[in-house]
């Protein structure tokens, strides 16, 4: 009988068991986990969770007797060590060793940290247990200093200041997030935090902490001193791409995969944060959770002998506060605004040659909905017209006959 | 298909202000609940509610039978509720029907 094993307790690697079960898949499923929960969403980690409004319950990727209904093995709170692809073994943190006829590596990505800032005050939120360290910091009148306007950071902003701590965030850049999803969704998001008292400091960086008896004495690249309760850390990841590389991968950034999420070494693939793969003619690394289960899925068909790979768009989105942000495929080059930058409620699009490549948009779910559908089809579009909002993106798609006229 | 046969039969709409392919939520004595008009005076209802982080579904996209969240892109088989991606989920229902008349009773 064969024996898949899945490394990983994120939702990229709870995909594939799932999608290897419901194929039909009658071999071993071993899902080995450095983290001692069953696979779950890291979303509302620096989201509901966080606030309090979701249980533990609320975000698993599968109900609790999911492993046990599904005869999938589970190997929780154990790191996988070392891999010798030759020998096709693995070998884990409590010293056993596991054979397999295929390995997934869903490794993730961990928190990148900043040297010399550590300690009890220090946070920074991967996993539940960052989250839950933190949250027991959130209380109201306590100074909360960010380190980045990044996802992470302003998420967590958003959550602390909607319960009463006060919050500075550092930022070196001139806005917030604008790097990933451009200076409208930037500008907007720096005056929502603004509204609801957090103060965002761009142009900033904190160079150095210092522990006091009390608190925390931050130091600015200018000089100035910055005293606070807790500092999270929000400056982005490192991929876990240790194990791969030890073995001999090829790994650049992240591990390196084809098309189905195939590495350099035989029957080993590689799903999901960790994984950099070749979608669209190059190499691609997103920290996205959509994406992150689409691989993942697709992964178990490829187990089974499907040969279609995920050419899907990628997909992300942000809550913070009531706002809304999601974006989809590749923004850059010529961009159009739709909607109103007043009303917060507005679809930047990416341009290219006539055709749809990415957009980004603030409280606009019809827009993405209908772009999705737009990007899966050869399709014409000019600047003006994606800009006038009486043109309606549903005429970009092929017409269908409704279903009633099918039936006639 | 009906997850819930206890509660009481509600009068929501006529079913001629139901389009085909649009999806409308009503609110039934507190509770919202989604409806779609399959067509053939066949409806069908549900929560309002995704089952993944219980955000209303009327923002969402119905293509053909294919309802995808507006929020995380999780989709959905209306005419039975079952979760097209991921699988393991499924819309909680309620028992409708439409009257000779043309009401759409829903059982909530
Ligand atoms: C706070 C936070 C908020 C986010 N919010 C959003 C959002 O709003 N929208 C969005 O699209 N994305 C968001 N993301 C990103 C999303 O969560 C990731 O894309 C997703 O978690 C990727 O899943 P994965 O399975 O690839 O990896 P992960 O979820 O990172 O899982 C990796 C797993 O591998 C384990 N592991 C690592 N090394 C080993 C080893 N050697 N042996 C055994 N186990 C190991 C880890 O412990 C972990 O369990 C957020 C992420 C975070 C942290
Ligand atoms: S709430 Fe519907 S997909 Fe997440």
């Amino acid at each position: 009988m064969s024996r898949y094993v899945l490394v990983g307790g994120g939702v990229a690697t709870a995909a594939t068991a799932t999608g290897l079960r419901a194929a039909g898949f009658a071999g071993e499923i071993v899902l080995v986990s450095g983290e001692p929960h069953l696979p779950y969403e890291r979303p509302p980690l620096s989201k509901e969770y966080l606030a309090g409004t979701f249980g533990r319950g609320d975000f698993q990727a599968n109900p609790d007797g999911w492993a046990a209904d599904n005869d999938i093995e589970l190997v929780l709170g154990t790191r996988a060590q070392a891999l010798d692809p030759g020998l096709r073994r693995l070998s884990l943190s409590d010293g056993s060793t596991l054979t397999y006829d295929a390995l997934v590596l869903g490794t993730g990505v961990r928190a990148r940290t900043l040297p010399g800032f550590e300690g009890d005050r220090v946070h920074v939120v991967r996993t539940i247990a960052d989250s839950e360290r933190l949250a027991e910091r959130l209380v109201p009148g306590r100074h909360l200093a960010i380190l980045g306007a990044g996802f992470i950071g302003c998420e967590v902003a958003a959550v602390a200041a909607a319960k009463g701590v006060r919050v500075t965030v550092f930022e070196p850049e001139a806005l917030p997030l604008a790097r990933v999803v451009g200076p409208e969704v930037g500008h907007a998001m720096l005056d929502v935090h603004g509204e609801q008292g957090v103060v965002i400091r761009t142009g900033e960086l904190v160079t150095g902490m210092s522990e006091t008896p009390s608190g925390v004495e931050l130091r600015t690249r200018d000089g100035e001193v910055v005293e606070c309760d807790d500092v999270l850390v929000g400056v982005g990841s490192v991929p876990n791409t240790e194990l791969a590389v030890e073995a001999g991968l090829d790994v650049d950034g992240g591990i390196l995969a084809d098309e189905h999420g195939r590495t350099s070494a035989p029957d080993v693939y590689a799903v999901g944060d960790v994984a950099s793969r070749l979608h669209h003619g190059r190499h691609v690394r997103v920290e996205h959770h959509d994406t992150a289960v689409r691989h993942g899925a697709a992964l178990a068909r490829t187990l089974l002998g499907e040969s279609e790979p995920w050419t899907g768009e990628h997909y992300f989105w942000s809550h913070q506060y009531e706002h809304n942000v999601q974006s989809l495929g590749r923004l850059g080059g010529q961009t159009v605004l739709r909607g109103s930058l007043e009303e917060r409620s507005f679809t930047v699009f990416s341009l290219a040659d006539g055709r749809i490549t990415g957009m980004v948009a603030l409280n606009r779910p019809r827009d993405l909905l209908q772009t999705r559908k737009v990007l899966a089809v050869p399709h014409e579009v000019t600047a003006a017209q994606l800009a006038d909002e009486d043109f309606a993106l549903k005429g970009l798609l092929p017409q269908r006959p409704r279903r009633s006229e099918v039936r006639a | 298909m009906a997850d819930t046969a206890t509660g009481q039969w509600h009068a929501v709409m006529d079913v001629d202000d139901l389009w085909e392919g649009e999806l409308e939520s009503v609110d039934v004595e507190g509770t919202s609940v989604l409806l779609i008009n399959l067509g053939g005076n066949q409806v069908m209802a549900y929560r309002n509610r995704c089952p993944h982080q219980d955000w209303p579904l009327q923002d969402g996209d119905l293509d053909g039978t294919t309802l995808t969240c507006a929020q995380h892109l999780w989709e959905f088989d209306v005419t039975s509720g079952r979760g097209v991606n991921p699988a393991n989920c499924a819309l909680v229902g309620y028992e409708c029907k439409v009257d000779e008349d043309g009401t759409v009773q829903v059982r909530v």
